[in-house]
């Protein structure tokens, strides 16, 4: 990965950087909702609170970078929990509609609430960037991809990964287990929130610009749950997998579905998931590793 | 002997049907109580109102001396009480083990996340209910329900409650198993383990218990050694009709 730009072209050089952005919105939807089960619709509203923020910091402030990104990271932590506190105590379906209410509240208020501040429906453009050019922005979103992706590995891989694994299975027994599983989702609330804090905050300055239409927007949202499920939830590993297989996925068809009619295709890997592949395309990587390591066992064996 | 469990005047209804009605007990420390009484008594919806998986009507809960009727589900579990199900729920993607672990676990991030995981101690209690090693690397799926009763079991005792609120534990086993689960429970009672068992099967029951409290429309019967409220002719009526 590290070698690519040496052998492929800029343009794309520039989907591997989208791929990188949404494997780490991928990994940060997955956090919370392959790990508990609580469906979140409302991720672009995280990736919005910290987009605008930083924006609007530079934009009309011209703060500095490093300390907008950061400020927009723990405003995504603060708002996000914030608004999502009361959404944690409803259940299934409901989290999951109550998020998607967040993000259409946020999609309208962005456009018609002080306008001049957020740039009303066309947003804001000419928003400075951390570095210039496809190859420093491929170091650094890969760099950041695979450093999130490392440190929420690490995370559950110790007990708090089963604790959340267990909500997902029977949230009721886990509390009759002792352990408030609120502040278990919080938690994992938070690390999502600020997963989409960084990965929002970065996308918008690699971007330069920021718009309602873009972030709010439905088909972004299903990319980044497609994407988590596609690769498998529940897993590190499978949301990124899962990223670049949709992102190439999307650019290859391209030339034959024009426009947002490609979305349609989602629709496709839907159907598909839910009948071969329920856990994702990670289950396949999985099972190939059980079956090596399983011929190896048995050699020993022998 | 000191008052653990005290209920004190407990009702709950559901629409019209009153399930629980001005139900008052006491289980001090080291008793063993059995609850009986026909389906629908509302033997599982005290376990229930005890555990805060719903919220009485009116009423008192104390443990330990401590009125609990405000405290959420995993705070009075955190106190010492613990339940088993019915109907057991497994995590059903978890192994056997993995099961244990979550009882096990602290309800405090930071030594959720730092500290290792005991696994000397899982397979330890594991083995203590009676699963050998190749069943403790098992998913839920693979076991029968003896065996699913026994993880049951296995994660509550990973709670180390000093009460345990047990529902129907023996319901759809073999005798081999019914058996080992008494010896079990026999032998956690030598150590002070304190429980209230609900069950259907009297007979198995009987050996294992102090005391029994006999329900029926949500309001006590009558209560004893097992001898007198098994005898008792209300009770007989209650669970034969009249």
């Amino acid at each position: 990965m590290c070698l690519l730009p040496l052998v492929v072209s800029t343009g794309t050089l520039r989907i591997f950087i989208f791929a990188n952005f949404l494997a780490i919105f991928a990994m940060s939807w997955d956090i919370l909702s392959g790990r508990t089960g609580y469906i979140s619709f409302g991720h672009p509203f995280l990736i919005g609170i910290a987009g605008y923020t930083t924006a609007m910091l530079t934009y009309h402030l011209g703060w500095p970078l490093y300390t907008t990104i950061p400020i927009a990271v723990v405003a995504t932590m603060i708002g996000g929990t914030l608004f999502f506190l009361p959404a944690l105590r409803t259940r299934g379906t409901y989290f999951a509609l109550v998020t998607l209410a967040f993000m259409e509240v946020m999609y309208h208020s962005m456009q018609v609430v002080q306008p001049k501040l957020t740039g009303g429906t066309r947003g804001l453009s000419g928003l400075p960037t951390l570095v210039s050019g496809a190859i420093p922005n491929y170091y650094l979103s890969f760099l950041v991809m695979f450093a999130i992706g490392v440190g929420l590995w690490l995370l559950i891989r110790t007990r708090l990964g089963i604790a959340l694994d267990a909500i997902r299975m029977d949230e009721d027994a886990v509390r009759s287990s002792g352990l408030n599983t609120t502040r278990l989702k919080l938690f994992a609330f938070m690390v999502s929130a600020m997963v989409a804090g960084i990965g929002g905050a970065l996308y918008i300055h690699y971007l330069g610009s920021i718009a309602p239409r873009g972030i709010f927007e439905i088909n972004f949202l299903f990319t980044i749950l497609v994407a988590a499920l596609l690769g498998g939830a529940g897993s590190i590993v499978g949301p990124i997998i899962g990223a670049f297989f949709l992102t190439f996925l999307l650019e290859l068809l391209r030339p034959y579905i024009p426009g947002a009619a490609r979305y349609l295709i989602y629709g496709v890997i839907a159907l598909v998931l839910y009948y071969y592949a329920p856990k994702g395309i990670y289950s396949f990587v999985e099972l190939l590793r059980i079956r090596l390591t399983g011929l190896s066992q048995a050699k020993k064996n022998d | 002997m000191t008052d653990l469990l005290e209920v004190r005047d407990l009702t709950k209804t559901f629409g019209g049907l009153s399930a629980v009605k001005n139900l008052s007990f006491c289980v001090s420390e080291g008793e063993t109580v059995g609850l009986i009484g026909p389906n629908g008594a509302g033997k599982t919806t005290i376990f229930n109102l005890i555990m805060n998986e719903f919220r009485p009507d009116s009423g008192e809960i104390f443990f330990k001396g401590e009125a609990i009727s405000r405290y959420p589900t995993h705070e009075r579990v955190k106190l010492g009480i613990a339940r088993t199900y019915q109907v057991p729920r497994p995590f059903s993607e978890m192994t056997v083990g993995e099961n244990i672990r979550v009882g096990m676990l602290p309800d405090n991030l930071w030594k959720m996340v730092t500290e290792e995981t005991e696994e000397a101690l899982e397979i330890e209690i594991g083995r203590s209910v009676g699963f050998d090693d190749h069943q403790i690397a098992q998913q839920p799926s693979e076991l029968a329900m003896g065996d699913l009763r026994r993880l049951e079991l296995a994660r509550t005792l990973a709670i180390q409650p000093s009460l345990l609120l047990l529902d129907e534990v023996f319901a759809g086993l073999t005798l081999g198993e019914i058996d080992q689960i008494s010896e079990l429970l026999v032998e956690r009672k030598k150590y002070g383990l304190t429980y209230v068992m609900v069950s259907h099967d009297l007979r198995s029951m009987a050996p294992l218990v102090d005391r029994v409290i006999a329900v029926s429309f949500g309001e006590i019967i009558t209560e004893g050694t097992f001898d007198e409220v098994v005898n008792n002719k209300i009770v007989q009526e209650a669970y034969l009709g009249q």
